[in-house]
């Protein structure tokens, strides 16, 4: 997804007003006139010069970019849908694997996303298997990460 | 001379090349895998050290993290995905020399001038601990805070495209390092009540959203193949390798010895070497342009600079007790645990064992070019796998190598969100590397910035009131200043060319 | 409709009792430990705590037969990983090391957690609060580095730690003690007591108040001067530094400490079962060796001691920061 610099220009000077807001209410250090709120708001600062830069680029260059161009992508249904399957994945990875566990939660988003990719579903079912079992192996039994046992536990090895 | 002996035979005994052995393996595998850094793999390996003699605990530890720092280049350069920071300030360029089908060569490169480095550094840790030591203690905040100025410069010399869009890719970067508790008042930042943001943005999971995640993405918006390139046959890992070094030999040097400094310096370590030398390899490159196309000349510098640091880091820990790095930071409590104390005592003390340590740094890295021969020769069967099986297989790594850093699924989240930040901004031209920067150099910055300040009462003037601070500070603002100067001077002759025209 | 509701509710507590009891009894039947144990450790790896925190799950293992497994969940000025502890599930399979810091972090405001929230399991650890000075320093004494500070306020810096971190409040409670202003020593802020010394060498502060330990190589460098030691009683490992009170004649102590403690409502029987392994592996030679070796301070302190030690810790921080003006 493309945008017109002009866009990122004007985000970027919005975000830089908020930011500035929000760190000038940082207290100060002890009877010093600079605390945690100096950096931020130098930065903010920074980001605003950026943005009006970008704005005045962007606004000189309207005749040739476009304010939006969504990419090829978005054309074809079918992308948009992976980008949006992919992004639930995580998502999806971040809200079940701690009561799920992480086998059942890995199984799935591979079996998942591979089936879409157009892999066979006998292909696909190895996969994800061995990866998940290699990656479970490797990562809680080899080098001690807690991966979740979730509903896996009473069965717990 | 009698020392070095007694050392060889410490080293040579059966017991302690075999830990080495398996202690370099177990580098290669936990550098290589995204999530798990080098540090980790030295805090994994602590609980073994408990039980061995001070030589082969400590040679362990050596032959782990010469190991994992090239390991990491490996998923860098295959896919995108560097195995640890230190990797990060050349992802791109090996993974672009993948893409044109030469990523046996760009490991080649990897390899042989982490080994190169890796021996530069072990030569610097043996011949010139103490003194190195003494020069690198006299650094305080505002040495520091100039050194850090100095790396933030490096973000404009290695962005690509529009200088603009590097600033703000920087200052991005440079926010994400604002947010959790800051450094000076233990205010917590931009937390908006979230107890994991306190903790702030980790850089393990960020650097995956941002590259891998990132690349994921790419791949399933666009179903175009991000690697469809036949790899090139080079026959050998090693074969051309000579020529491209013997033409960069300067480069070699340079990132050796500028990583063996860098890492001396206590705080600096492999990661702030890499990119600091790699900058310094585009800036003095006679064909800057090519950089970041898959152009082997700064993979040269990062490559040794990193490895080398490793040994550097060593000195102020064994003179002084105080790390170099965050893996330093671990073999401390190694050294106090093997009645080996820190201090300049021990060269007197115990001579044959830090004699040891150094032999120790000098096989690791031997050994370190066939076993990361064969580490490539099996890894690279991976560009094999069709892309549509291979990005599931790396999206579940990436998520558990994001939650393994911290054991908390908010890692994901961070990954998650950086990556499609990271996405937005490749798309409309915005280059990622200055913002992994910004992470990486942000908190330093602004941490020893502050400190400086308190302690001059708020006089600026304390910035330049010691002689290296003052040294530092002049030459980076005399850095900043040039190309202003510079465009100036030009615009000034031109007008003038003009004028005599008319 | 009542009725029906009473009938709802009664039968919805019935499920839910007995399924709890179905659990409970399925607790008893298995003896603790039966499956891996997490201990957690707020600060990062490599630090004293992590340190401590590895020895003791590798010694816990021989005790329980299960593996110990250490997680480090750092960040938050410790906060992060307190709450990891307090936050997990109280059956006995998560515990973790609990620093000085859980008596400091609710006084600044970052977090409502105190010691209460634990199952306090035992103290294993206290290092007191040394003053460091520069080799070359003009400052031969305690009471030297008192009277300076006290003729020019402002003018000499202290570190050790981060702002209102325990080193600083070491400092500014010692300053406060002998009647000049907490703040008399501005603080600089600093990432803990290794860069926070590298800056007393390089000539960027002037007096730094972390344990004594931390300093013995820079100590036995020749680089470092320990003048006294805010303790009950000298340190083994140095003899020569003199406490507080006969450098000065000041009551003033302070140290960090660190335990074993579990979330709040563990089980009986894990916590006596892990308290009974955790004394044996604080008296094994292994671990008196190790601690010794570092220079950590031995003390030992079981359950309900423990809880008192931390419910003072926690009144005399308050005051202190409240007085530096660090307690919100």
């Amino acid at each position: 997804m493309r945008f017109n610099d002009a866009i990122f220009g004007i985000v970027l000077i919005v975000f830089a007003i908020a930011e500035i807001a929000y760190a000038s209410t940082f207290p100060r250090l002890h009877g010093q006139d600079y605390g945690p709120d100096l950096f931020p708001i130098l930065l903010g600062v920074a980001f605003a010069v950026c943005g009006g830069i970008l704005i005045a680029k962007g606004w000189l260059a309207r005749k040739t970019v476009p304010m939006v161009a969504v990419g090829d992508w978005a054309q074809d249904r079918g992308n948009v849908f992976n980008v949006a399957l992919l992004l639930a994945s995580i998502v999806f990875y971040i809200l079940a694997s701690s009561w799920l566990g992480f086998i059942p939660t890995s199984l799935l988003i591979l079996i998942v996303l591979l089936l879409r990719l157009g892999t066979s579903l006998v292909t696909s079912l190895i996969v994800a298997f061995a990866t998940t079992f290699i990656i479970h192996t490797l990562f809680a039994k080899v080098l001690l990460v807690p991966l979740p046992w979730g509903l896996l536990l009473p069965i717990a090895w | 001379m009698e020392t070095v002996l007694k050392a060889f035979t410490l080293i040579a005994d059966p017991y302690t090349l075999g830990v080495m052995l398996l202690a370099a393996l177990f580098g290669l595998f936990v550098g290589a895998i995204p999530g798990l850094t080098a540090t980790m793999a030295t805090a994994l390996l602590i609980p073994f050290t408990f039980f061995m003699d001070p030589v082969p605990a400590i040679a362990a530890i050596v032959a782990t993290v010469a190991t994992a720092i090239f390991a990491g280049d490996i998923p860098g350069a295959l896919l995108r995905i560097p195995g640890t920071p230190a990797s990060a300030a050349y992802c791109d360029e090996t993974y672009a020399m993948t893409k044109k089908g030469l990523a046996e060569r760009a490991l080649g490169i990897a390899l042989v001038t982490s080994v190169i480095g890796g021996l530069t550094g072990s030569i610097v840790l043996s011949m010139s601990a103490p003194a190195l030591a003494e020069f690198a203690i006299q650094f305080s905040s505002y040495e520091y805070f100039w050194l850090a100025c100095l790396g933030l410069s490096c973000a404009v010399i290695i962005s690509t495209g529009s200088t603009l869009k590097g600033f703000v890719s920087l200052f991005i970067g440079l926010f994400i390092a604002t947010i959790g508790i800051d450094g000076t008042a233990g205010f917590p930042r931009f937390t908006f009540g979230s107890v994991e943001l306190m903790g702030g943005v980790s850089f393990i999971p960020a650097m995956i959203g941002m590259f891998a995640i990132s690349e994921v993405l790419r791949y399933v918006a666009s179903n175009r193949a991000t690697i469809a390139v036949p790899q090139q046959p080079v026959g050998s890992v090693f074969k051309g390798l000579g020529s491209i070094l013997y033409k960069y030999k300067i480069n070699i040097f340079r990132g050796s010895s500028l990583g063996a400094v860098i890492g001396i310096l206590p705080g600096a370590g492999a990661d702030i070497a890499a990119w600091i030398t790699y900058a310094i390899s585009k800036k003095r490159s006679k064909e800057p342009e090519k950089f970041g196309t898959g152009h082997p000349e700064g993979l040269v510098d990062a490559g040794a600079a990193n490895n080398a640091s490793l040994a550097g880091a060593w000195v102020p820990a064994i003179v002084f007790g105080i790390p170099g790095d965050s893996i330093t930071a671990i073999v401390i409590g190694v050294l106090y645990m093997k009645g080996m104390n820190p201090g300049p005592m021990v060269f007197i003390e115990r001579p044959e064992l830090i004699y040891a340590v150094f032999i120790a740094f000098f096989i690791a890295n031997l050994a370190l070019l066939p076993l990361g021969f064969g580490a490539i020769k099996l890894s690279r069967q991976i560009l094999k796998i069709p892309r549509r099986v291979l990005m599931p297989v790396i999206l579940v790594f990436c998520m558990v190598g994001a939650f393994a850093i911290n054991n908390t699924v908010f890692g994901i989240t961070v990954m998650l969100v950086l990556g499609i930040i990271a996405y937005l901004m490749e798309e409309n031209g915005f280059p990622v590397a200055p913002a992994i920067l910004g992470i990486v150099l942000g908190n330093m910055v602004e941490d020893n910035f502050m400190a400086s300040m308190i302690k001059a009462d708020g006089d600026p003037l304390g910035f330049f009131s010691r002689p290296i601070a003052a040294t530092l500070g002049i030459l980076t603002i005399a850095l900043w200043l040039t190309p202003l100067l510079v465009m100036a001077f030009k615009k000034y002759t031109n007008r003038q060319r003009q004028e005599r025209a008319v | 409709m009542p009725f029906l509701k009473t009938l709802k509710t009664l039968a919805l507590s019935a499920t839910v009792v007995g399924a709890a009891t179905f659990v409970t009894t399925m607790q008893a039947y298995a003896e603790y430990p039966e499956r891996p144990i997490t201990l957690i450790v707020p600060w990062g790896a490599g630090g004293g705590t992590d340190a401590t925190g590895r020895m003791i799950a590798g010694l816990l293992k021989n005790e329980l037969g299960q593996p110990v497994n250490v997680v480090n969940r750092t960040g938050g000025s410790g906060v992060v990983g307190h709450s990891a502890i307090a936050t997990a599930p109280a059956d006995g399979y998560t515990i973790g090391v609990v620093t000085v810091e859980i008596g400091m972090m609710h006084w600044a405001g970052l977090t409502e957690l105190t010691g209460k929230d634990y199952t306090p399991i035992a103290l294993y650890n206290a290092d007191s609060a040394g003053i460091q000075v520069r080799a070359d320093s003009e400052w031969k004494s305690a009471k030297d580095v008192l009277a300076a500070i006290k003729a020019n306020p402002g003018k000499h810096k202290g570190s050790g730690t981060g702002q209102g971190g325990i080193w600083h409040l070491a400092l500014a409670g010692m300053l406060q003690d002998a009647g000049a202003a907490a703040d008399a020593a501005p603080w600089v802020p600093s990432k803990g007591a290794a860069p926070a010394l590298q800056e007393l060498v390089a000539g960027g502060v002037d007096v730094v108040t972390s344990s004594v330990v931390e300093s013995s190589a820079l100590i036995k460098a020749g680089k470092v001067r320990s003048l006294a030691v805010m303790g009950e009683a000298r340190l083994g490992a140095f003899p020569d530094v003199p406490t507080l009170k006969e450098a000065a004649g000041s009551d003033w102590k302070m140290a960090a400490w660190r335990g074993i403690a579990g979330p709040k409502g563990m089980p009986d029987e894990a916590t006596k079962k892990l308290s009974v392994a955790l004394e044996k592996v604080y008296k094994s030679s292994e671990f008196q060796e190790f601690m010794n070796g570092r220079g950590f301070g031995l003390v030992w302190k079981p359950g309900a001691e423990f809880a008192t030690w931390m419910e003072e810790s926690d009144a005399a921080l308050g005051g202190v920061m409240k007085a530096v003006g660090l307690a919100k």
